[in-house]
């Protein structure tokens, strides 16, 4: 406990994460609660429980990820102090507790800090259902029980879940290359591959149509995150750019692939998921405005699920990639004071974090819009006629801009905030 | 940013000072609470030299080091390598100004842990654009006896190793002035006798000026001269040194008054 007091700093990260997925959860389990108020009809139940079903499954899921991450980010740098407590005679056990107490602590300062938010975007977000006529206008919102509890839990679970997995990972020392990994990196890619495939065998203007390629999308893009590594590796090897920034920060992500993999794995995600959905989904409202019909009310609901669905991905996606990248550049402080004493200027070292940057967007980019494409493609085909819906430039531009900006103006601002340090000190603080 | 210093004719003056301190002073901290560092000191060190720099905890010894090398401004004072001012400025001008001037040999080796020996040798010359010399970085590590671990990390050598790593990218630049601090801090006996070794051999064989600063008197007796530090002021200098008579000095620094050098 006296540990969050002194550093709050470090575990706002956590806090943030928490406190969104707290609020998303909450926001949409309210709709639960809405819709087992007495008087509700049907109709307006089931369109409220489907948001509630699959976003909140959703939600979950981010929020185990996005704590994960934090998380384990904030074990690796706390690494000296473990160890220190270990040696200390602290048991493994102890330092079980202490970690997973705390995650937990935070988990319920952000769950609790997220209830008012989330009534507020409850009510928000029904106003948003009776105004396009899915939910009837003397639907009252109502933030009850379920809301409250599953926000609490969800967010306690994967909080304390996410530590436990985080102090493993970290006490184990040496990460299994694993088999694992490669064997759900293949199956990600097959099940994707088939998903996407499976598409052509549904007619034009089946609802169902855009969840093979949605899925296929996604999961594709997560194949390609698991093998993330493997990715960059291939990459550097056909680089070599001029210049010393150039030369060191290759040389530095060739011996750093393994780290960066999870800022690699945010990056290809987040574009995949967003191209795909946002340039399906804007496909399908212009093709349904063409035919001249009026959107069904489980296709209204599909689209607003759609854009709020992208909507959490990129902002807890952010988060993941804005926090990775901040920890991993902080803690180069040390690194930063050796290449300046070996003679790099200012300018050459934030030369170097710029030329990693630009290497992990342009490779994350490359892999999450192939994983996007996969799955526009056949949908396009299938819904349309064309092969590439000219949607999709515009929705590509604004995520890859949104991709690069998050990753190059976090470590940049970050590289330059710790090269305020003198290098002998930034050398000597660490050692 | 830099004036070149009036240099001495060769004829008249000694021999072309490598560093020269002139009254600097640094302190840290702000009004009441400010601790003085450096207090007025005036240095000269001439070219091809051995130094070592002693004194006890406290007593300035790694601020001199950093306001001569240009890793720090002094407050006042004027601080000049191989006959160039050094006038402030930002810290790309101060990196500017070190780079081909000033080697650097540190306890903590300070090698970059995703390079290989070779690629940590080359490493100044690539950041100032020089050319590098293939043949000549593989001379320089075989001379400090690296020229079978080329393509190793630093964390799989040993410290010797790693030691002499740092002294064969500090001589690689062909820098005027080498400062060494403590690089013997972190070695047993047998490696540091050879990183000293080859500090020496820097200034006889290379014509390199080398300032080491260190708290143990055997690494400072591998020097031409010691230079006694106490309070932020020199307090003596001792001429061809001997371990005891190092230690003989030190242990009796609070002692005396002498100033100047």
């Amino acid at each position: 406990m006296r540990s969050i007091r002194q550093r709050p700093g470090r575990f706002l990260a956590t806090l943030l994460s928490a406190f969104l997925g707290a609020a998303v959860i909450m926001t949409f389990n309210s709709m639960h609660d809405t819709a087992g108020r007495p008087g509700v009809d049907p109709v307006s139940a089931e369109t409220l429980r489907t948001a509630a079903g699959v976003v909140g499954g959703y939600g979950t899921l981010l929020v185990f990820f996005a704590v994960a991450s934090t998380l384990t980010v904030n074990v690796r740098q706390r690494a000296a102090e473990l160890e220190l407590l270990r040696c200390s005679g602290a048991t493994p056990a102890q330092l079980k507790r202490m970690v997973v107490g705390e995650a937990a602590v935070v988990a319920l300062v952000g769950a609790a800090l997220a209830v008012v938010p989330a009534v507020l975007g409850g009510r928000l977000l029904l106003e948003v259902f009776r105004d396009s006529g899915q939910v009837a206008g003397s639907v009252d919102h109502s933030f009850g029980v379920i809301a409250l509890m599953s926000g609490i839990d969800i967010t306690l679970l994967a909080s304390a879940g996410a530590a436990f997995l985080a102090l493993r990972r970290a006490t184990r020392g040496r990460r299994r290359h694993g088999r694992a990994r490669s064997f759900l990196a293949y199956g990600a890619l097959a099940a994707g591959t088939a998903a996407v495939c499976s598409t052509f065998a549904f007619s034009a203007t089946d609802g169902a149509l855009m969840a093979p390629p949605a899925y296929g999308a996604i999961l594709l893009s997560v194949g390609l995150a698991l093998m993330a590594p493997r990715l960059l590796e291939g990459v550097l090897g056909r680089l070599a750019p001029g210049g010393a920034s150039g030369w060191l920060a290759v040389r530095n992500l060739r011996q750093r692939a393994g780290d960066l993999a999870g800022i690699l794995m945010s990056l290809i995600l987040f574009t995949a998921v967003s191209t795909a959905t946002l340039t399906m989904q804007a496909v399908e409202s212009d093709a349904v405005a063409a035919s001249g019909l009026v959107k069904s009310v489980d296709a209204k609901n599909l689209e607003t699920l759609n854009f709020t669905v992208v909507g959490i991905i990129v902002v807890f996606v952010c988060v993941m990639l804005v926090n990775s990248l901040y920890a991993a550049t902080t803690y180069r402080g040390r690194e930063f004071g050796q290449q300046r004493l070996a003679g790099a200027t200012p300018g050459q070292v934030l030369g170097v974090v710029g030329a990693e940057g630009l290497v992990l967007t342009v490779v994350g980019l490359l892999f999450g819009t192939l994983a996007a494409l996969a799955g526009i493609v056949p949908f396009t085909v299938v819904r349309g006629d064309a092969v590439l819906p000219e949607q999709v430039f515009g929705v590509w531009a604004a995520v890859a801009s949104i991709g690069a900006a998050a990753t190059l103006g976090t470590s940049l601002a970050t590289a330059r905030r710790v090269l305020r340090t003198p290098a002998v000190r930034a050398v000597a603080a660490t050692a | 940013m830099f004036r070149n210093g009036a240099r001495r004719d060769h004829d008249t003056g000694p021999a072309p000072e490598a560093l020269r301190l002139v009254k600097v002073t640094k302190s840290y901290g702000t009004a009441d609470s400010a601790v003085t560092a450096l207090d007025g000191v005036t240095l000269g060190l001439g070219r091809g030299t051995f130094t070592a720099v002693m004194g006890p905890s406290g007593s300035g010894k790694s601020t001199l080091l950093q306001c001569a090398a240009g890793l720090d401004r002094p407050d006042s004072g004027i601080v000049r390598v191989d006959g160039t001012e050094l006038t402030g400025g930002s810290e790309a001008e101060l990196t500017k100004f070190r780079r081909g001037r000033i080697g650097f040999v540190f306890q903590q080796y300070n090698l970059l842990e995703t390079l290989t020996v070779v690629q940590n040798t080359v490493l100044p010359l690539k950041l100032a654009g020089r050319r590098v010399d293939r043949a000549r970085v593989r001379e320089t590590l075989a001379a400090v006896g690296l020229g079978d671990r080329l393509g190793h990390r630093p964390d799989q050598l040993s410290g010797g190793q790693r030691q002499r790593v740092a002294i064969a990218r500090a001589l690689v630049t062909e820098p005027r002035v080498i400062f060494a601090d403590e690089p013997t801090g972190a070695l047993d006996t047998r490696s540091a006798r050879e990183v000293l070794a080859l500090l020496r051999q820097a200034v006889r064989v290379h014509g390199r000026t080398v300032v080491m600063v260190t708290h143990d008197p055997v690494a400072a007796s591998y020097a031409d001269s010691v230079l006694f530090l106490a309070d932020g002021r020199l307090a003596g200098r001792l001429d061809a040194p001997t371990a005891d008579a190092v230690a003989e000095r030190l242990a009796h620094l609070g002692d005396e008054t002498t100033a100047g050098v």
